[in-house]
């Protein structure tokens, strides 16, 4: 009920009316389908009648055959529109839906994504949302109808017989029973076919974004038994669904069965009483009456096979939509403050102080201080692992220190607003992600206003120009996802041009040059002193020669800053810059250091 | 390459024909029997079934005029009978279907699975992975119902039509053709719509796939979308295709509800027909009650009442069948046609295994280009020994990946040939062998490191998988990877995955390194293996793997010159292929671009030479 009241909350205003008239029309057309039968037996009994004697009234044919064609029409096209009322409701709901789902995870905090697979955000985004349109396009009618014709024929034959309505009735209690009982048991089940289903799609999602390590490796053959493993553990939670239910349905048929049953052997009981005459605790029940109930034993049938497998949608929208809620509400933790107050534009002062952080209790970074002036250059170095990619993150609030605080321009980045603290910080990430667009729109990623020119500006000056126009559309060449098909220099040049372009007040490089040649690299760093905008830049370097002219070196180890300063200051200091320095250009430090 | 966006519709290149059906038969030729006995089963069934209305009549009609109590008792006892019968023949159909339905789903996901580990990397570089997942996952699931129970439904409901019209036929043949009139105009309507209605399920699908593509890259690409606070630009994509999805469903639920309007309203119009017909134009009113034999009787026309009913109720349900069938029609062209997409670099007919290689390569004239009028490589000759390590330097885009690549048979030759020696001194073109063969003995390292989702053991069992956890440390010792990994919380069995942030990129590397090592192949070739890992590990990682390569080939591409200064050959590689060869202090001497290169870098790090 928790889950409906939820969906009923993601439709819009307009929507809900149309919904209810909906759920109205099919009440009312499921009551509408008694009514042709019942033109029909008027028909036998007025036009065709069998009696002997009997005059057949041949005039009332053609107005009772209007009538019904008349009610038929009506019937069908206000079943249509109620349709088309229902798949626009639940459109609308899936829609909005689709776009609360999108944006929640838009602005999820990076932890949130550390922890959840692709393939199942996409199973909640994508088969477990679907099931949520199913409800209510379909199973709520349906539903519906069921509920209604059950009750309306139930009332009809309670009038013409209580006594033998009622026997028919007293068969509901059962009914429920038996749902309930299954009901408890399949939850679980169908738990874990939509489980067995998120992994399927998992494994599936990660061996199409590892296609080339396992081509490289050849593991074609491990690869297709462990996804056939998934697709064999899907198939065996659906039989187990299937053989549960199979397990019930005999129940479920028995009782609908049992409507005739019933009837033919509690009503012939009692007619045959009647016919006999005398005092008796039973109604008296006529032969006509008898053929109303055989006749309309359909209607209470029907309803109770369709609620027994309305049964198993009821369950799978239930477990679907679980997951989708939870995704729903799920709330980022990295939010603006409520009193964060618009700054504008970010100028590039930047201040540590005594900046802690962890990782699954795991700490990263211990009592991490420095101060850098608008329009400096700060570099970092540092062992793999060593937290440098953490310090940036933690710049542009991906994740909260555990203590200390972290100042943009005298500000306490818990108190900016998100989006302009990282409108301000352009990165250039380690890890180069590119998005299956043009080579220009992803440029333009961070700024959909950007000119042609200044793409191209910008390309140039990551030194990206010159090989974007060799590709074969040039600029509008599309990359493929994660940038395939380029080599990793040219990703990550593509990478350091999406940066350039936003113009931040700090500019971050992630050990952006790595698998650039140190020609190219030069060029960088020559473009990068002449910007057309004043910046602060940080960059995290494993060469010596990409962070040797920085205003400030930090050379962090264990995520402790162990040296900072300049180059030169650096070289004497004899540690670890100094180490590197001679390692990077095959100098023996051993023999140096005497 | 034409690249596919998520927000472009792909084109179906073939439409439904001959050859999908052959492939349908074949997915649904493997259950034949356990299909007939289904549909023998719902037979009889439904003949047990015809029996009840039987009893039905018995009752009402003898046995409570007479008041025969007893044979009230009989009665009801065979009905419970009848109804017992028919659910144990429905539970056993029902549990079989289950099983070929859930096969089906099976095989062919296990085949197009199976087809997706072959295509080449352009297939996967073309197309966002969101659009071959939709087909793996969700268009498999949808298309089993229809061709195990839809098949074996359509089948008793034919089998239906046929007997109610003999039936109809043998009672009153004029009356009959009436009813049967009413089919050639539903089939007009169907003729009608069908092409408008495959249209929208395909454009439905099509849409769904964009939709599906843009969730999928956005979920891998949300850190920098966050990085440059781009959310609200890619909530207003999104919006644009969940909106395109949904008119896309509203056009085709439009569209296919006719189906069922028409068949319930041509119904009841033949409904209407009859009756009129048979009242006002078969029967002369008078004569129709007092000459029963010149005119027709009213129990015919009753009787035909109910059997126009009969008939129409299957039409109507094959429609509906035929409605779904439409509607999935448009999953499994897109299944049917990723089966189909070539596989391009395959094993050759009669392609023999690899023996064991000592590691010496050749290059024979190779000439390569990634796209139609594009050559990376030109003429490309290279005599590598076995045991010689190699490194390839040179601007970015010259084609040092490109070398390697072709060495692993990631893409065919244009021209040209690339021979590998065996122990017993015998040269193998690479296409003459099997793949497998080929890449196991290979130990590649690319630049981007894949981590898969599992432990750190698994990652690195990867590069062979019967490793025992000590060769797993052991390689990870080499690598210096084993140092942080005992500092993790739980160490080896410390869960990762692809997106975590629990590794850094170069610990990731590492992991990757120590992976390739573990395969322990022939030739090793590390393509900028080392970019994110510090010079300090970097060195001592060297150190460990200097004993490694001793009698191994290994190619090594790196951008840091101090990398790869020791190696035995050092090709510099430019755009008219390599530019000149020799060890670091023959070129050094030569003072050619590799010189240059060296030098500059020096200079850059403050260094005088």
């Amino acid at each position: 009920m928790e889950n409906i009241k939820w969906l009923w909350g993601l439709m819009d205003k307009k929507y809900h009316k149309w919904h209810i008239i909906a759920l109205c029309i099919s009440a009312i057309t499921s009551l509408m389908l008694l009514i042709n039968p019942t033109l029909t037996s008027t028909m036998v009994d007025k036009v065709f009648p069998t009696a002997p004697g009997a005059v057949p009234q041949f005039d009332l044919l053609i107005p009772i055959l209007l009538a019904m064609l008349a009610i038929r029409i009506l019937r069908e096209g206000m079943r249509y529109f109620m349709i088309v009322c229902m798949e626009k409701s639940s459109q609308n709901v899936i829609y909005n839906l689709r776009v609360r789902l999108f944006t929640r995870l838009q602005y999820q905090d990076t932890r949130f994504f550390d922890r959840n697979r692709t393939g199942d955000l996409m199973t909640r985004m994508s088969a477990d949302t679907d099931w949520c349109r199913h409800f209510l396009s379909y199973i709520d009618f349906q539903a519906i109808d069921s509920v209604v014709m059950f009750l309306s024929t139930s009332i009809y034959l309670f009038w013409v017989n209580w006594q033998l309505a009622l026997a028919l009735v007293l068969v509901t209690p059962i009914l429920m029973l038996i749902t309930k009982i299954y009901s408890k048991g399949v939850r679980k089940l169908f738990m874990g076919m939509r489980e067995r289903q998120s992994e399927m799609n998992a494994a599936a999602q990660e061996n199409i974004a590892a296609n080339r390590v396992i081509k490289a490796f050849a593991r074609e053959e491990h690869e297709k038994e462990s996804f056939d493993g998934k697709s064999d553990a899907f198939r065996n939670a659906h039989l187990s669904i299937n053989k549960r239910w199979l397990t019930f349905f005999p129940f479920i048929e028995i009782l609908a069965n049992a409507m005739t049953l019933i009837t033919l052997f509690f009503g012939g009981f009692l007619l045959i009483q009647t016919n006999m005459g005398g005092e008796s605790i039973w109604a008296p029940l006529t032969l006509g009456q008898l053929q109303i109930f055989t006749s309309l034993s359909w209607a209470l049938s029907v309803p109770m096979r369709q609620l027994g497998n309305l049964l198993n949608d009821w369950q799978r929208f239930i477990t679907c939509s679980n997951k989708v809620m939870e995704l729903e509400m799920s709330r980022a933790d990295i939010v603006d403050a409520p009193d964060a107050q618009s700054r504008g534009k970010v100028k590039g002062g930047i201040e540590f102080r005594n900046v802690s952080f962890a990782h699954d209790k795991q700490d990263v970074l211990t009592d991490v201080s420095f101060k850098v002036e608008p329009g400096q250059t700060l570099a970092i170095m540092g062992p793999t692992g060593s937290g440098k990619t953490t310090i940036i993150q933690l710049l542009s609030r991906c994740y909260e220190v555990k203590s200390g605080a972290i100042l943009v321009d005298g500000c306490d980045v818990r108190r900016w607003k998100l989006q302009e603290l990282r409108d301000g910080i352009g990165t250039a990430t380690q890890d180069v992600f590119l998005f299956s667009d043009t080579v220009e729109g992803n440029i333009a990623f961070g700024d959909q206003s950007l000119t042609e020119d200044e793409v191209k500006d910008f390309a140039y000056r990551a030194a990206a120009g010159d090989f974007i126009t060799h590709l074969s559309d040039g600029y509008d060449t599309i990359v493929g996802e994660r940038g395939v098909g380029l080599s990793g220099g040219q990703k990550q040049r593509i990478a350091l041009a999406r940066a350039l372009a936003v113009k931040p007040g700090i500019l971050v490089m992630d050990d952006t040059t790595s698998a650039v040649d140190m020609e190219t690299e030069q060029f960088i760093q020559q473009q990068l002193r002449q910007l057309p905008y004043d910046c602060t830049k940080v960059i995290i370097a494993q060469r010596i020669s990409s962070v040797k002219d920085a205003d400030q070196i930090l050379i962090l180890q264990d995520g402790r800053i162990a040296e900072r300063g300049t180059h030169e200051e650096l070289l004497r200091n004899r540690g670890y810059y100094w180490e590197t320095y001679c390692l990077q250009n095959g100098i023996d430090a051993t023999k140096e250091a005497m | 390459m034409a690249r596919n966006k998520f927000d472009v519709d792909e084109s179906l290149e073939s439409p439904f024909d001959a050859g999908h059906l052959k492939r349908v038969i074949h997915y649904i030729g493997r259950h034949k029997w356990k299909m007939l006995l289904a549909l023998l089963l719902s037979g009889i069934a439904s003949v047990i079934g015809l029996l009840s209305p039987k009893i039905t009549e018995t009752v009402i009609n003898d046995i409570v005029p007479a008041g025969d109590a007893p044979r009230l008792l009989v009665m009801m006892a065979a009905y419970l009978g009848i109804i017992c019968i028919s659910i144990v023949f429905t539970v056993v159909r029902s549990r079989m279907m289950a099983h070929v339905s859930q096969d089906i789903i099976y095989d062919i996901r296990k085949d197009l699975f199976a087809h997706l580990q072959r295509l080449p990397f352009s297939y996967y570089d073309s197309r966002p992975a969101g659009k071959i997942l939709v087909r793996v996952i969700n268009y498999v699931n949808s298309v089993s119902d229809i061709l195990s129970n839809g098949i074996i439904n359509s089948i008793i409901e034919i089998i239906n039509v046929i007997f109610i019209v003999i039936f109809m036929y043998v009672t009153e043949p004029t009356l009959a053709t009436i009813i049967v009139a009413g089919l050639p105009v539903f089939l007009a309507i169907i003729v009608f719509i069908k092409p408008r209605q495959r249209k929208a399920w395909q454009n439905q699908s099509n849409k769904n796939s964009n939709y599906n593509a843009y969730i999928a890259e956005s979920i891998d690409g949300v850190r920098v979308s966050q990085l440059f606070a781009r959310q609200e630009v890619n909530c207003s994509i999104m919006q644009r295709l969940a909106s395109a999805c949904r008119a896309a469903w509203m056009k085709a639920i439009y569209v296919s509800n006719t189906v069922w309007l028409s068949s319930s309203l041509i119904t009841q119009i033949v409904f209407t027909l009859m009756y009129i017909a048979a009242v006002f134009w078969l029967g002369d009113k008078s004569a129709a009650y007092g000459l029963p034999g010149q005119a027709i009787a009213f129990g015919t026309i009753l009787a035909m009442g109910q059997y126009l009913n009969r008939f129409w109720q299957p039409i109507t349900n094959l429609a509906n069948i035929y409605n779904s069938f439409v509607n999935n029609l448009a999953y499994l062209e897109r299944i049917f046609e990723t089966m189909d997409e070539p596989v391009v670099v395959d094993d050759k007919e009669g392609a023999t295994e690899l023996p064991a290689i000592t590691g010496e390569v050749d290059f024979d004239n190779v000439v390569f280009g990634y796209e139609e009028g594009q050559t990376v490589l030109e003429n490309f000759n290279l005599h590598v020994k076995a045991g010689e390590s190699i490194a390839l330097v040179g601007p970015t885009g010259a084609g040092k990946s490109t070398v390697v690549n072709l060495l692993c048979r990631f893409y065919n030759l244009r021209s040209g040939r690339i021979l590998l020696t065996d122990e017993q001194g015998a040269k193998h073109d690479i296409t003459d062998v099997t793949i497998h063969s080929l890449r196991t003995q290979l130990g590649i390292m690319l630049q981007d490191s894949f981590i898969f989702t599992g432990t750190l053991l698994d990652n690195i069992r990867y590069g062979r998988l019967d490793a025992t956890d000590e060769e797993v440390r052991e390689a990870a010792r080499i690598v210096r990877a084993d140092d942080f990994i005992r500092e993790m919380p739980q160490q080896y069995e410390t869960s990762v995955n692809e997106r975590g942030s629990s590794l850094s990129q170069g610990q990731r590397q590492l992991v990757a390194f120590a992976r390739t090592l573990l395969s322990d192949p022939r030739i090793l070739i590390l393509d900028e293996a080392t970019s994110s890992i510090d010079t300090k590990t970097e060195k001592l990682l060297q150190d460990g793997i200097q004993a490694m390569l001793k009698g191994r080939t290994s190619f090594i591409i790196a951008h840091r010159l101090s990398t790869i200064k020791n190696c035995d050959r050092i090709l510099y590689i430019g755009n008219r292929g390599i530019m000149e060869a020799g060890s670091h202090d023959e070129l050094m001497a030569r003072k050619g671009p590799y010189y240059d290169l060296y030098t500059a870098q020096a200079r850059d790090q403050g260094v005088n030479i």
